[in-house]
């Protein structure tokens, strides 16, 4: 990082510590209350704990069914970013590229970012619904009896749709804002260069929409991690059963609907080394490859 | 896609219909798309004008009903609650101060920071970062229960302050920042200086401008996000005046689960509606501005 | 006392006081939608019947929301002095010394008259410790019932069967002939197991059904659920049962619709499907096993039960009692058996809603309370165990898997007994 700076002692400091302050208070604290309680059996009122040493870890290694788990959430976070983002690319693409009703299909497909995520849940439960539901009804006219609740599969589809439908607006207000920032210069040279749309896109635009793309990824993964189990637990009716579930929503059904405050606190720190490496893999790969400026 | 389907019309034509045939895919992939996204919303309003017993027995519909008025009324002005204090209208405000309050804090902060890390010789930009960056690593949801405890401690349950600020510990604004300022072209900082002005002037008069688009786009994003919250603000708030419009909705349907009685689908949907006007409000109004901005620097 | 006489000197004195501040305690609560308005009214009627004390009722989300909210605010010192905590939850609770007080104790000594022969039978020990006395106050109280559609049955020329061997062989299969399936059920955990044991009077757990000892064991490998379990998989694949996931809703719309001719539901459910049924109902009591048993017993309540939470003071507490007291009185209790379908929990209730005509009008809406009052065994008083959240959570995985074909009967029973005792172990050791 060769950058222009500014040499001030005191200036940077202060502008950090508000965020910094903050931070501390509500994300250090509880997250050092996280990795401390791993390592203790609680009571939840908080009456007696007992150090168990490395137990809350080892019962996670040893549950299969804690895998299962974390490869459903594996192929979800790939699934959800995957086609969140892609399908958000093309309709950015698209949209950047008619000339006529360009605004109105801009405007219509942000609509949905503004669904609450109890509402989403509650269209998809509707609508996926075993016994009256229009898609469930639709496939029923294909020829397939889809079950959600029942099978692990179905709802997985469920729990997909629903979720890309949720993140795709996001992602194609930062696309269509990031396509219309590429210089139009650019682009016409590219034009006389490289006649083949489709070439030209992979050569010439997305490389310029990279920052943005990388920026997406990240907060998509967080997303497809994190944010979804308001969606996965309205499916599931709050009954996680034989049901696929997410890593965070194993978190929440063992700590705060089970109170089992070391156990879920355990997975809690899992999941921060988890994401951590992700993380830390995703900027050496990436960020060396995005020119800025 | 289906979109697809379209294309053997005319598959073999001569090269100015051609390029027609490719917008009318444009068109098509574009039309699919926001079918995808603004079925299941035109649903919840044809829904929202039936009566319970009717979407209890046949779900979602699909024609309008005559029950609108009734649905949209009831959510909006008829009192709920212990206290006869909560109406859709208390609601929507509380869930606004709240969008607003979250959105403005979080620009602000995260501003700083971001500048901070990126226009400073500051030997520890880096260890910084990371500091920031690693709380997109575990949501509010996974450590809720010491959150309230701070809260608690420092009295703060039951009021807006408690609401937003502990919401406001996550990396994304400043993540997101930081990306937008590392794209801004060097050459103006250095002008900046040979012109002599200090870091604040530059932070006001050319950085705050040129980020114009980008704090549109976080103001949405983070507004839409404190707006949506639903369980820590049913944590941490007892009382009625402060409950917010996720929380009504879920107050109303969450009998599905108990099975018990028809909750009231039609007044549910109807909140839901009015739940989604004032984000899609701000989305489009600041669509505009920040499309506009961006063509305007033209960089 | 000083409170009475301080408000008479007020009294006394006039208009020209203000009002004297009256003692504020708070009541959580997990109850949404109608059930929540009725809640609200009986917080008004209790304040405008006295002038001493103010309650105010706060819903907080659904019951695991409530009971972690009001473990969040136990921890930080506040909070409320009376909470509604869910049955699968009950254990968390009454074994967290100190974070409750007795209902029994705080009525006593709140001069309060309690006597816990005046509750239904099925409905007193639940929340009760092992020697009896009474720890949470049951509120939202329900049982397990049979629904059935009366036109279904008699076009099928049969009547509700009483055993599962009548409905194996002579029920199920008449009404599969005239083109309905048979039956469904809505809360496998609850209605096939809890409730399995306590009909069958077989012990559900050791140590007195986990009453006596946190050391428990679970009795999930009882060859008997799992006869039971592995009928219950040949009838799904038969026809003769529907099944549709582990969700209420789910099993209970079939029902509702008329596809299916019998239900097994909550007599909470009564009101409910009063209003979304369009055909006539009546309900009777859960089936039971002949080979097991030819004398079935009660079954016990579902549902949640209010909670006084410690560390208020004194007079809060009287205030507490003294709600408990219009909560439990005659009136009160019929009139939220009347407007929600759960169980008056009193017998002294029951009786003023026979008087009152009420089982004339809806003859179905006395069938939970009969079978809370059928004869008790050793086992039927309910369980205790902890972590019952997660062990439900485990039967319900185990169960889909093994209607849907992914599991053996025996394997499934395996995975529950073993994932089960290693959460009751793991509860254990939380409160040693």
């Amino acid at each position: 990082m060769k950058r222009a700076r500014f040499d001030h002692r005191l200036l940077p400091v202060m502008l950090l510590v508000p965020q910094l302050t903050i931070i501390a208070i509500f994300f250090y604290w509880p997250a050092w209350n996280a990795v401390h309680s791993s390592f203790y059996l609680q009571d939840p009122f908080g009456f007696g704990s007992q150090f168990v040493g490395m137990d809350n870890y080892t019962r996670l290694w040893t549950s299969s069914e804690y895998m299962r788990v974390a490869r459903f959430t594996l192929v979800f976070t790939l699934l959800v970013t995957g086609l969140s983002l892609g399908l958000a690319l093309l309709l950015a693409v698209k949209a950047d590229k008619v000339i006529r009703g360009a605004r109105t299909y801009r405007t219509l497909l942000m609509w949905v970012y503004a669904v609450a995520p109890p509402v989403a849940g509650l269209i998809g439960v509707a609508l996926f619904d075993q016994n009256i539901g229009a898609i469930t009804d639709l496939f029923a006219a294909l020829g397939y009896d889809y079950r959600l609740g029942v099978s692990y599969s179905d709802t997985a589809l469920a729990m997909v749709v629903v979720s890309v439908w949720i993140q795709t607006p996001v992602n194609f207000i930062f696309f269509l804002s990031g396509l219309q920032s590429i210089p139009k210069p650019v682009l016409e040279a590219a034009r006389i260069d490289n006649p083949s749309g489709f070439r030209r896109f992979w050569e010439v635009t997305f490389p310029l929409l990279a920052p943005t793309a990388f920026f997406l990824l990240i907060i998509n993964i967080t997303y497809s991690l994190f944010d979804t189990f308001g969606i996965i637990d309205t499916l599931v009716k709050n009954n996680p059963a034989s049901n696929p579930m997410t890593l965070v929503y194993k978190v929440f059904i063992d700590g705060f609907r089970g109170n089992d405050i070391g156990g879920s606190a355990a997975q809690s720190v899992v999941l921060m080394v988890l994401v951590l490496i992700l993380t830390v893999f995703q900027f050496r790969l990436l960020e060396r490859r995005i020119h800025y400026t | 896609m289906t979109a697809t389907d379209t294309a053997p019309v005319s598959a073999v034509t001569p090269r100015r219909r051609r390029l027609k045939l490719e917008t009318v895919l444009d068109h098509a992939v574009l039309i699919c798309g926001a079918l995808f996204m603004l079925t299941p919303i035109f649903l919840a309003l044809t829904t929202a004008s039936h009566d319970k017993v009717l979407i209890q027995r046949e779900g979602l519909q699909w024609a309008f009903g005559s029950e609108t008025l009734t649905n949209f009324n009831a959510a909006m002005f008829e009192p709920g609650g212990f206290t006869g204090d909560i109406t859709g209208a208390t609601m929507l405000m509380n869930s606004f101060i709240l969008g607003v309050g979250f959105a403005v804090g979080k620009i602000i902060l995260s501003m700083m920071a971001a500048y901070a890390i990126v226009y400073f010789r500051l030997r520890f930009a880096t260890l910084a970062f990371w500091v920031i960056f690693t709380t997109l690593l575990l949501p509010l949801e996974v450590r809720i229960v010491p959150s309230y405890e701070v809260i608690q401690g420092m009295g703060l349950t039951n009021s807006y302050t408690g609401l937003i600020v502990p919401l406001l510990a996550s990396a994304t604004g400043t993540f997101f920042f930081r990306q937008f300022f590392m794209s801004v072209p060097e050459e103006l900082v250095e002008a900046a200086r040979i012109d002599g002005a200090g870091p604040f002037k530059f932070f006001v008069d050319i950085l705050v401008p040129l980020s114009r688009t980008m704090i549109a786009a976080i103001f949405i994003i983070m507004f839409v996000y404190g707006w949506n919250q639903y369980l820590w603000p049913t944590l941490i708030t007892t009382e009625e005046s402060l409950f917010t419009l996720v929380r009504g909705i879920r107050q109303i349907v969450q009998a599905i689960a108990e099975g018990s009685e028809i909750p009231d689908y039609g007044r549910a949907m109807a909140l839901a509606l009015i739940a989604m006007i004032p984000p899609v409000a701000i989305v489009v109004t600041f669509q505009s501005w920040f499309v506009k901005g961006l063509t305007e620097t033209d960089k | 006392m000083k409170s009475t006489t301080i408000l008479s000197a007020g009294a006394l004195v006039g208009l020209t006081l203000p009002a004297f501040a009256e003692t504020e305690i708070t009541w959580w609560h997990g109850m949404g939608g109608q059930l929540g308005e009725v809640v609200n009214q009986i917080a008004s009627d209790f304040n405008a019947s006295q002038d001493d004390y103010t309650i105010t009722p706060v819903f907080k989300g659904t019951y695991e929301e409530t009971l972690t909210a009001t473990i969040a605010a136990f921890r930080a010192g506040e909070q409320p002095n009376i909470v509604q905590v869910f049955d699968a939850g009950a254990a968390t609770v009454i074994a967290a010394p100190g974070a409750v007080l007795p209902v029994e104790d705080l009525l006593k000594a709140n001069d309060v008259p309690f006597d816990i022969e005046d509750y239904i039978s099925g409905v007193r020990y639940f929340y009760a410790d092992s020697d009896g006395k009474m720890i949470g106050m049951p509120f939202n109280s329900s049982s397990p019932i049979m629904y059935y559609n009366t036109e279904a049955l008699e076009e099928a020329g049969v009547t509700p069967p009483k055993t599962w061997e009548e409905f194996e062989s002579v029920t199920a299969p008449a009404l599969k002939e005239a083109g309905y399936i048979p039956m469904t059920q809505s809360h496998m955990p609850w209605i096939f197991t809890e409730n399995f044991f306590s009909r069958h009077n077989l012990p559900f757990a050791s140590d007195n059904n986990g009453f006596d000892s946190v050391n428990v064991t679970i009795n999930m490998d009882a060859p008997e659920i799992k006869e039971h379990f592995a009928s219950f998989k040949s009838w799904v694949d038969d026809g003769l049962f529907g099944f549709y996931g582990a969700a209420w809703d789910d099993n209970a719309k079939p029902f509702e619709q008329g596809d299916v001719a019998m239900w097994l539901g909550s007599s909470g459910s009564f009101g409910g499907l009063a209003q979304k049924a369009d055909f006539d109902f009546s309900a009777t009591y859960l089936p039971y096993w002949e080979k097991i048993t030819t004398e079935p017993k009660q079954t016990f309540i579902g549902g949640a039960a209010n909670f006084a939470m410690s560390g208020h003071s004194d007079e809060e507490n009287k205030a507490t009692a003294e709600f408990f007291r219009y909560l439990t009185s005659p009136e009160v209790q019929y009139m939220w058996h009347k407007e929600t379908g759960y169980v008056p929990i009193t017998t002294a209730a029951y009786e003023l809603a026979k008087e009152d005509g009420h089982y004339d009008r809806f003859p179905a809406a006395e069938v939970g309370i009969q079978q809370l009052s059928l004869p008790a065994g050793e086992n039927t008083r309910g369980y205790r165990m902890g972590f019952y959240v997660q062990i439900r959570d485990v039967m319900n995985r185990e169960y889909t898997r093994l209607l849907t074909g992914e599991t053996s009967v025996d394997d499934a029973f395996a995975a529950i007994k073993k994932e089960a005792d290693a959460l009751l172990a793991r509860f254990a050791q939380t409160q040693s």
